[in-house]
């Protein structure tokens, strides 16, 4: 397997692989599977970094005891993409546990459809996500790499 | 509402907690970006609940789920086939395969990465956990570091390797011991 497939996997995780580079890997990944094998393995600790992250904010982990994670100074006013995905399937749980908590003082029995309308207003307004939302190719490090590339 | 109901939202709920983090990756190595992933993850956890009445409870879970998401991402994945990133139908589903088989080791592999985060040095902890941090921006983050964004990536690169090689020798270690 080529040395530098590491290399590779990660830099399409960040959007920063080329035109031909995605085709490479593509290719590549349909026809081997010890690379298929790597490449989820990159894809499960992309995904668990991103928890422990959380996790590490809030303090509700052993390295959020030893406060060794302090929040980055500086925030932007528009949202991560990392963390969309978590916050909207926190929302539909959020929608979800509302449901059931609240389930005794309400009698009435709600249909399905007014349960999954109110699942789904709910995700739209909790969600950082804004009205529009990237388009499936775009994230902030592509446009990075080109700043990147310019400035090199 | 009835406590029928009630034990079926119970039940759903629980299910889906459960295995979120599972279904989140598989359907992450499917898609391109995370924001793909939270597209289709949305969709995934309606079409679970709409479907979850005829759901047998005892079948296995995850492995109908894994079904339902496969089925969401690919008709995600075909709106968006002009785009040079997105699998095709063939490669979606060898990975869908595969990621469905190792879903057990990884999360072996997620409850290791802590033993392997306490391994970094301190400042490596807090480089990879702020560039995953909810709001950061990496051109951001490698300006307030002095760094270029790319030297920066390299960093976060061999931050990444070395975290996974880490979890993979731990988990060879446990199967030894």
């Amino acid at each position: 397997m080529k040395s530098n497939w590491h290399e590779t996997i990660q830099r399409y995780l960040d959007g920063l692989l080329s035109a031909e580079e995605v085709t490479e890997l593509h290719e590549a990944l349909y026809e081997n599977a010890e690379l298929r094998a790597l490449y989820l393995d990159y894809i499960n600790l992309d995904v668990a970094l991103g928890t422990a992250a959380e996790a590490a904010l809030l303090g509700e982990n052993g390295i959020g005891k030893t406060a060794i994670f302090p929040r980055p100074p500086a925030r932007l006013s528009t949202p991560s993409w990392r963390w969309l995905g978590a916050t909207a399937a926190c929302a539909a749980l959020v929608v979800f546990a509302m449901l059931s908590t609240h389930r005794d003082s309400s009698r009435a029995r709600p249909d399905i459809d007014a349960t999954l309308s109110s699942t789904q207003s709910a995700i739209a307004r909790l969600s950082v996500e804004p009205a529009s939302p990237l388009p499936a190719w775009m994230s902030p490090t592509a446009s990075l790499l080109d700043q990147s590339q310019t400035s090199e | 509402m009835s406590d029928l109901n009630h034990q079926h939202q119970d039940q759903f709920l629980r299910l889906f907690a459960e295995n979120e983090p599972v279904l989140r990756t598989f359907v992450r190595s499917l898609v391109p970006s995370l924001a793909d992933t939270s597209e289709v993850m949305q969709e995934v956890a309606v079409v679970l609940w709409q479907k979850f009445a005829e759901f047998d409870a005892t079948r296995d879970f995850r492995k109908w789920a894994f079904g339902v998401a496969r089925y969401e991402v690919l008709a995600y994945l075909r709106d968006r086939a002009r785009d040079r990133h997105v699998f095709n139908d063939e490669l979606v589903g060898r990975l869908a395969d595969d990621a469905a088989a190792t879903a057990p080791q990884h999360e072996a592999q997620r409850d290791a990465l802590e033993t392997c985060l306490q391994k970094l040095t301190e400042a490596q902890r807090t480089l990879v956990l702020s560039a995953y941090a909810r709001d950061t921006r990496m051109n951001e983050l490698a300006t307030q570091r002095g760094q270029t964004a790319m030297s920066l990536y390299k960093l976060l690169h061999r931050i990444r390797q070395a975290l996974l090689h880490c979890v993979r020798r731990q988990l060879r270690l446990e199967v030894l011991t």
